[in-house]
């Protein structure tokens, strides 16, 4: 199974800034002033050994996941992240048919602002599927394209099948179970089993009862998943702050996460405030907290990055 | 999970023992929420026999807090943090927003500043 990462930010779209850019620029060249390069050759090796927040950034496009499992396609979320994987899917099919399963968690924004520009949608041989446990969705994402909003309707192209709050069904040789979470107006977990690896993606929910009995429904949903897609949007503080907001914050994905006996768990949602130097700080704090707490667990953690890959 | 309290000047001292988790935390919040209801509302949390706080830990202490300091001009105060807790207030930046103290006694005396 297959996994990456088209969009990891929560709320609304985050590009990096000039600002930011510079930044990261002088950053890195006092770095290579202090390390003293004076060849070619030395600079990629140097890049390589940059903090992860001065060569890279986590990304600003919203909420986009794709799944390769069993020789299917699967999407999970349509943010802005969606634009640029229909442009890849156009280029890797190379004129064959793409057919796509795109589960969709819930209709706010950041979930589905990447529809009206989703390019093989204007291919009439493409098969593709929209899947929700919502059953207005259709009527939902035409009005999101109404005149008033975007010049060009949703596309015909579009099926659209409607799933049960807790249900299971199959996509070829797939799995895929949904869970409703805790989020205003709602949100639906996917859990996704192919041969023995299975995979997790619960974003937009907020967890405001830890207590063991509390938890416990969720930990029974995540239980053994190779990986945990986790909304991390907020600080512990911000959590509290923000209640009823609908996220969560890191400490309480690896809690929950060492519950269900995950094996990875990889932070996503990213608040769109925050720049790549704090959520490189998130990471590592989420990082001590485990050591200190479960120095013995051999959770891995890792923080959703736009390109970020990874092969369950 | 083991709570006791005894109050003084109008301060409640509680003393709690043993693991601070998703297991006990329901413990704590409903013991300290019980005093409030009563008219309590400066407590000092002495956590000198708590080896290990997580997040669901955290989070009622936060929330306690918050509740104590909008609804009632109270507050909930610490006493005597382990390293590995202590450690777990800083990373999760709780110590930037809640007053901790060596010992239990100047963190009862901090109420009458």
């Amino acid at each position: 199974m297959y996994v990456r990462f088209w969009g990891v930010r929560g709320s609304i779209a985050a590009p990096l800034t000039n600002e930011a850019l510079s930044a990261k620029i002088e950053a890195a060249v006092k770095l290579a002033l202090k390390a003293g390069l004076t060849d070619d050759w030395q600079v990629s090796e140097f890049i390589k050994e940059l903090p992860w927040h001065v060569r890279q950034t986590a990304g600003g496009d919203t909420a986009c996941i794709e799944i390769q499992a069993g020789g299917k396609l699967l999407i999970l979320d349509a943010g802005t992240g969606f634009r640029r994987l229909g442009l890849d899917l156009i280029q890797r099919s190379m004129g064959s048919p793409i057919e796509a399963h795109i589960l969709i968690t819930h209709t706010h924004w950041d979930h589905i602002s990447g529809i009206p520009f989703f390019a093989p949608a204007f291919m009439p041989d493409n098969a593709l599927t929209f899947y929700s446990p919502y059953s207005g969705l259709e009527d939902r994402l035409n009005h999101q394209q109404n005149p008033e909003y975007f010049p060009v309707p949703l596309a015909p192209a579009f099926k659209f099948v409607h799933l049960n709050e807790r249900e299971r069904f199959q996509i070829g040789d797939v799995t895929v179970e949904t869970f409703p979470l805790n989020h205003p107006g709602g949100s639906y977990s996917y859990r996704i089993t192919q041969d023995d690896k299975m995979f997790i993606y619960a974003t937009d929910s907020e967890y405001q009862g830890l207590s063991a009995d509390s938890l416990k429904p969720f930990a029974d949903f995540f239980n053994g998943a190779d990986l945990l897609i986790f909304d991390a949007q907020y600080t512990m503080l911000e959590n509290v702050e923000k209640e009823n907001w609908g996220h969560s914050n890191v400490f309480t994905g690896i809690d929950m996460a060492l519950e269900a006996g995950v094996k990875r768990i990889a932070f996503t949602h990213h608040e769109p405030a925050y720049d790549d130097e704090k959520l490189g700080e998130i990471l590592h704090k989420a990082k001590e907290y485990l050591n200190i707490n479960q120095p013995e667990a051999g959770l891995q953690l890792y923080l959703a990055s736009e390109g970020f890959s990874m092969t369950l | 999970m083991k709570i006791t309290e005894s109050v003084k000047d109008n301060v409640s001292q509680v003393y709690i023992k043993g693991r601070f988790d998703a297991h006990t935390c329901e413990t704590v919040d409903a013991y300290i929420r019980e005093k409030m209801e009563k008219g309590r509302h400066q407590f000092v949390l002495n956590m000198e026999k708590v080896p290990f706080i997580d997040s669901a830990g955290l989070r009622v202490v936060l929330v306690i807090a918050r509740d104590l300091r909008g609804e009632y001009q109270g507050d909930l105060r610490f006493a005597i943090l382990q390293p590995a807790v202590n450690k777990v207030f800083e990373i999760s930046g709780l110590n930037n927003v809640l007053r901790i103290f060596d010992d239990a006694e100047t963190a009862a005396q901090s109420f009458s500043e």
